[in-house]
């Protein structure tokens, strides 16, 4: 019989968790990778002998010359810019996502706007917010808000739509109020559906920032790379890539992963 | 206090759950309601909690002023919140850890105040329920199949349990169950519901003082009663 098989399945709710991957490779993959790009792009410079095609010891030294001429603090304008839209834009998903959860007018009038809004390029987004909020601060948040909310909205939605119905009809009877409901609840029922938000809205909000700052901004690392490209800087442009790129991988490793395994720490303990 | 239902009607889609349904529950008593699956007894205990609306008829449940009640729900399935411990589970309902922690105890939890729900058994999980239910000092006890999903030594233990927690503080309370010898252990009054739409096709009253044991052979006798009455 066909049920026999789906007995197979544990009966806990929680999805089993994947088994932890050996250190060695977590943490030499990514090394692998970088030497593979590095070998190739070398590979591909001697072939050439454009200078177009700066070789990786000149990319290297143009990193070395960024780092040193105050790339920390171009690195901190953009990523104050990107944390305050992206900060924005989560507030405003969660308000959003749940109310489209809970009510079929909500729904009805945020679901075409949230398909519009995940269709817009983001190149839109930062023309208009710099016509309209001008280059200090408003503009570019509001850009990196604009292109972040939709996806993160999305999300929202599609986890508190996925809330064991079951729960919200306990906190009913046992009366919890509406905050109790929403941090202990709601919050941690779409902690799952929030991360891979997160992770979609900031790689959005990355590309999305240097659009905005190569429009003007005086500040930024898409300031920098402007700078670079009309100075017809190649090594410049791929250092500047390579810092903002590293910069970003920290931000989802270290502040990401840390959160998400702060926070689903019960799935964790579910195994032992 | 006040719990009944009068000529009350609920249908939903394709069909007639309740057509004019009354039942009136007497202050004090624990009466179990037994049937078939399906028969529309989830209904009446969702109406008695409030989750779900009449479409016709009076639900009343409500203390002798007209304020509504305090009501402890033990559902099937426990309803834990997998990221709280067990302790904050009941806590949340109690809205006092204090209380949490001594129901927890007396359920047999005191060893396992701060495990996450999803590192306990079954039967663990459905006893940190009762816990919960329990913790809010209710005035109604609403239990719809509560141990129907536990394996039958675990469930005849946690009835043992429940059996005591009752005599230690004695409650008003509705049992759901499409167990005939589990609502004759527990209970004080046994309706039998047939289907379609529910109505009430035989009434026992249950006169063993408790502690019952489970094997007393009234149980059985009534057990063979209310099988030929379904």
């Amino acid at each position: 019989m066909s049920s026999a098989l789906a007995e197979v399945r544990p009966a806990g709710r929680a999805p089993r968790p994947r088994a932890r991957r050996p250190a060695a490779s977590t943490v030499l993959g990514p090394v692998v990778l970088v030497l593979a790009l590095a070998g190739g792009w070398q590979l591909m410079a001697s072939l050439s002998d454009s200078t177009l095609l700066p070789d990786v010891g000149e990319v290297a030294s143009a990193v070395g010359t960024i780092l040193e001429n105050g790339a920390l603090s171009a690195l901190r304008t953009t990523i104050v810019r990107v944390l305050l839209g992206f900060s924005l834009a989560f507030a405003v998903a969660i308000a959003a996502g749940l109310l489209m959860a809970r009510s079929t007018w909500a729904r009805a009038v945020l679901e075409p706007a949230v398909l519009i809004g995940l269709t817009v390029p983001g190149l839109v987004w930062a023309l208009l917010a710099v016509i309209w909020f001008g280059l200090a601060q408003t503009g570019p948040v509001l850009a990196v808000a604009l292109s972040a909310a939709p996806a993160l909205v999305l999300n929202v939605y599609q986890g508190a739509r996925a809330v064991d119905p079951g729960l919200i009809e306990m906190a009913h009877v046992f009366r919890f109020n509406r905050r109790v409901r929403l941090t202990r609840l709601w919050l941690p029922a779409l902690v799952p559906f929030l991360l891979s938000g997160a992770r979609l809205g900031l790689s959005l909000s990355w590309k999305v920032i240097v659009l905005v700052e190569m429009f003007g901004a005086s500040e930024g690392v898409g300031y920098e790379l402007n700078t670079a490209f009309s100075n017809q800087d190649v090594a410049g442009v791929l250092a500047w890539t390579i810092v903002f790129g590293a910069a970003m991988a920290l931000i989802e490793y270290g502040l990401l992963r840390t959160v998400e395994r702060r926070v689903t720490r019960w799935r964790k303990e579910a195994i032992v | 206090m006040s719990v009944a239902l009068e000529g009350v009607s609920k249908a939903f889609p394709g069909r007639q759950v309740l057509d004019a349904f009354s039942l009136r529950i007497e202050p004090g008593e624990l009466v179990a309601l037994v049937g078939a699956s399906g028969c529309g007894k989830t209904t009446i205990l969702n109406l008695l909690a409030g989750l779900e609306r009449p479409d016709a008829g009076t639900v009343r449940v409500a203390g002798e002023d007209g304020a509504p009640l305090r009501l402890g729900v033990v559902f099937q399935q426990p309803r834990l919140l997998d990221w709280a411990s067990v302790r904050e589970n009941v806590a949340l309902a109690s809205r006092d850890t204090a209380v949490a922690e001594r129901m927890l105890r007396e359920v047999g939890l005191g060893e396992h105040l701060d495990a996450f729900p999803t590192t306990l058994s079954g039967g663990q999980r459905q006893r940190a329920a009762v816990a919960r239910a329990f913790s809010i000092d209710p005035e109604l006890v609403l239990l719809d199949e509560p141990f129907s999903a536990l394996d039958e030594l675990t469930a005849r233990r946690l009835r043992v349990q429940l059996q005591q927690l009752w005599l230690d503080r004695p409650r008003t309370g509705v049992l759901v169950t499409h167990n005939p010898l589990e609502a004759a252990f527990l209970a004080d009054r046994i309706y039998v519901l047939g289907s379609r739409p529910a109505r009430i096709v035989a009434e026992h009253v249950v006169t063993a003082p408790r502690p019952r044991s489970p094997e007393d052979e009234e149980f059985f006798r009534l057990h063979a009663s209310i099988v030929a009455a379904l």
